[in-house]
């Protein structure tokens, strides 16, 4: 990227100019130094990792060529007709994966986007104790995760679990429902996930309702708005922007996730909890297939890079100047 | 009367005597707002209560088909026990060096690239702001595997260790912290008026020394804001860990989970070394919740 510039540069001067003009600025090499040693780091951990990555997904990798893993036979696209083709082993159980992580994705994101929505719209009135009540919803969202998701887990036990004992209480199921095996697994996580984001959606929603002008509500007013006539034309075109960021950045958040799912429902749960972070993790360490493991995360990727430039074309149309990470 | 209130938001004229009056709607509102609240906050809140109250519990009072919000009798055992079990302490110091060394590096790190951000203009400037956020799509397991096969093969060909060594996490988690890190830093540089940098140039200090001298001691709030998410980060990380981080250097995230035996699970245990680990942090949390809660939001919403 460096090169380019320099060259965009020193193409911008025709040749018989014979002014000598420094090729670049100082500030503008100091600010290339300021940056050399953060992107020399993300080179290696970030960018070389994808394309090794992206060649690991070509070859037949297995336990035997760790040690010298450019002698792997290259398969080409063996490793991803097998995931996509539905008739293999592996192919069913990715299709399975892939339909749980979308179930697990939609659902979170409803419930984040929703909770948070809501939470937001609460906190955006004035009522003494505000700062301590946007504090506390925070909570979930800073504890460690680790130790959250463990405490869901008890809670979630099925004979012994809190939930299962309010549910009784309350007389809505009979007995003890398995949350964590079985069917009901997806669903647990998705609980979890949400419970532990929507935090982070609500104060993203509370900082753009705080920034709309109040001019527009005194302006529906006087059209004879009401609360609803105000939410519906005011309040939401104003906070689609802020919207679209949290859904896109939660969307792909979702799909890489792996503490929640790993820490909830372990290595190798049920297909109903097996999402596709999951299922290539115990892939790749438990069969070492690192090039079918390789592929499908090549594929989760894609997927994920896709969202992402549907966010920066539609939101960010182009011209980057803002949004959250 | 509360379809009196509906009606007359749809727009529809009612008589003057249905019509509650402005403060009385206000205050039944705003009863409603605390209610809504109060359960928002419940959701919130109720896991964190079940930690710590669970943390206090014998192994009878955990294993009741009758589980209760207060345990009736509060045993404290579990916070000694729980250091004996398993080496608790050492997880605990193996998260901490990990987590802190990280910190600093990333701080460090971060703070120039954000400084360039922040401060000048230079070809390239949006694509590299774009690949700094590209970082955060992509998925850990595609980076595992190449980052696996790399620590093997600089072991067995330099013969520097690399996984299950301090070293070896404190690499992969500042790298994955950076774009991060650098993205909150730069929020809370823009904030910081360009003039006194430049004030301090005059003054005959270098353009390093008016970052570290001027800028960062004015933006360290908003450094610590960052410090402490960067810290959480590390602290929680569990992918990478369970795969490059075991042996000596096996951190918390990954060793508490060793409460959880074939046989049985020590749920008290687990709770109180939990609970250890998260009080501190929310302490911290509340008195840093300011600039974090701006750092969180800054950039996201367009002014």
């Amino acid at each position: 990227m460096l090169e380019r510039a320099k060259s965009g540069f020193t193409r911008a001067v025709p040749n018989w100019v014979q002014v000598r003009i420094p090729r670049l600025g100082d500030d503008t090499r100091f600010a290339y130094k300021l940056l050399l040693p953060a992107f020399l780091m993300m080179g290696i951990i970030h960018f070389l990792p994808i394309v090794w990555g992206f060649y690991i997904s070509f070859v037949q990798l297995d336990a035997s060529y760790v040690s010298n893993w450019w002698n792997a036979p290259i398969v080409g696209f063996e490793n991803y007709a097998k995931i996509f083709n539905p008739n293999t082993i592996v192919g069913a159980e990715f299709w399975t994966s892939l339909r749980q992580t979308l179930v697990f994705t939609v659902g979170s994101v409803i419930g984040i986007y929703t909770l948070g929505l809501g939470t937001a719209l609460l906190l955006n009135r004035d009522f003494r104790g505000k700062l301590a009540a946007r504090t506390l919803v925070l909570v979930p969202w800073i504890a460690p995760a680790v130790v959250t998701v463990l405490t869901w887990q008890m809670m979630f036990r099925t004979d012994t679990g809190m939930i299962n004992h309010i549910l009784r209480s309350v007389g809505l199921i009979d007995g003890s429902f398995f949350w964590l095996i079985g069917p009901r697994s997806i669903f647990a996580i998705t609980a979890v996930w949400t419970w532990q984001n929507f935090p982070w959606a609500a104060i993203m929603l509370y900082a753009g309702l705080q920034s709309i002008p109040e001019h527009l509500y005194e302006a529906a007013e006087t059209d004879g708005a009401g609360r609803w006539g105000k939410f519906r034309y005011i309040t939401m075109p104003q906070l689609k922007p802020v919207s679209v960021v949290i859904v896109l950045l939660m969307v792909v958040w979702t799909l890489i996730n792996f503490t929640v799912p790993y820490v909830l429902l372990g290595a190798s749960p049920s297909d109903s909890g097996k999402v596709l972070m999951l299922f290539i993790y115990n892939y790749a360490f438990s069969n070492w297939s690192f090039g079918l493991g390789a592929a499908m995360s090549t594929v989760l990727f894609i997927v994920a890079m896709i969202l992402a430039y549907i966010y920066y074309t539609r939101v960010i149309g182009g011209e980057f100047e803002g949004g959250a990470i | 009367m509360l379809s009196a209130l509906r009606r007359e938001d749809e727009g529809g004229r009612i008589p003057e005597t249905w019509r509650l009056s402005t403060d009385g709607r206000e205050l039944l509102f705003d009863a409603f707002t605390r209610f809504a609240l109060g359960l928002v906050l419940l959701f919130a809140l109720f896991p964190i209560w079940m930690m710590v109250m669970n943390s206090f519990k014998s192994r009878s009072q955990v294993m009741t088909e009758n589980p209760t919000l207060i345990p009736s009798e509060f045993h404290v055992s579990n916070y000694f026990e729980m250091w004996q079990r398993f080496p608790l302490l050492d997880y605990f110091l193996n998260s901490l060096i990990i987590a802190s060394v990280t910190t600093v590096v990333t701080i460090l790190i971060a703070s120039l690239a954000a400084y360039a951000f922040s401060r000048y203009d230079f070809p390239g400037k949006g694509k590299l702001e774009l690949s700094i956020l590209g970082t955060q799509m992509i998925p850990g397991v595609l980076i595992l595997l190449p980052m696996y096969l790399l620590f093997i093969n600089i072991q067995m060909q330099v013969g520097i260790p690399m996984k299950d060594t301090y070293h070896g996490l404190i690499f992969l988690y500042s790298t994955f912290t950076i774009p991060f890190a650098i993205w909150m830093l730069r929020g809370y540089f823009d904030t910081i008026p360009k003039a006194l940098g430049e004030a301090a140039r005059i003054d005959g200090c270098t353009r390093l020394g008016a970052l570290f001298r001027v800028v960062m001691p004015l933006a360290a709030p908003g450094i610590a804001a960052t410090s402490m998410f960067v810290f959480l980060l590390a602290f929680n990380e569990v992918l990478f860990a369970s795969v490059l981080g075991s042996d000596t250097v096996t951190p918390f995230a990954i060793g508490i989970q060793e409460f959880q035996t074939q046989t049985q699970t020590y749920w008290g245990q687990m709770m109180a070394a939990s609970t250890v680990a998260t009080i501190p942090l929310l302490f911290l949390f509340v008195l840093f919740q300011k600039p974090i809660v701006s750092g969180l939001t800054s950039g996201s919403v367009k002014h």
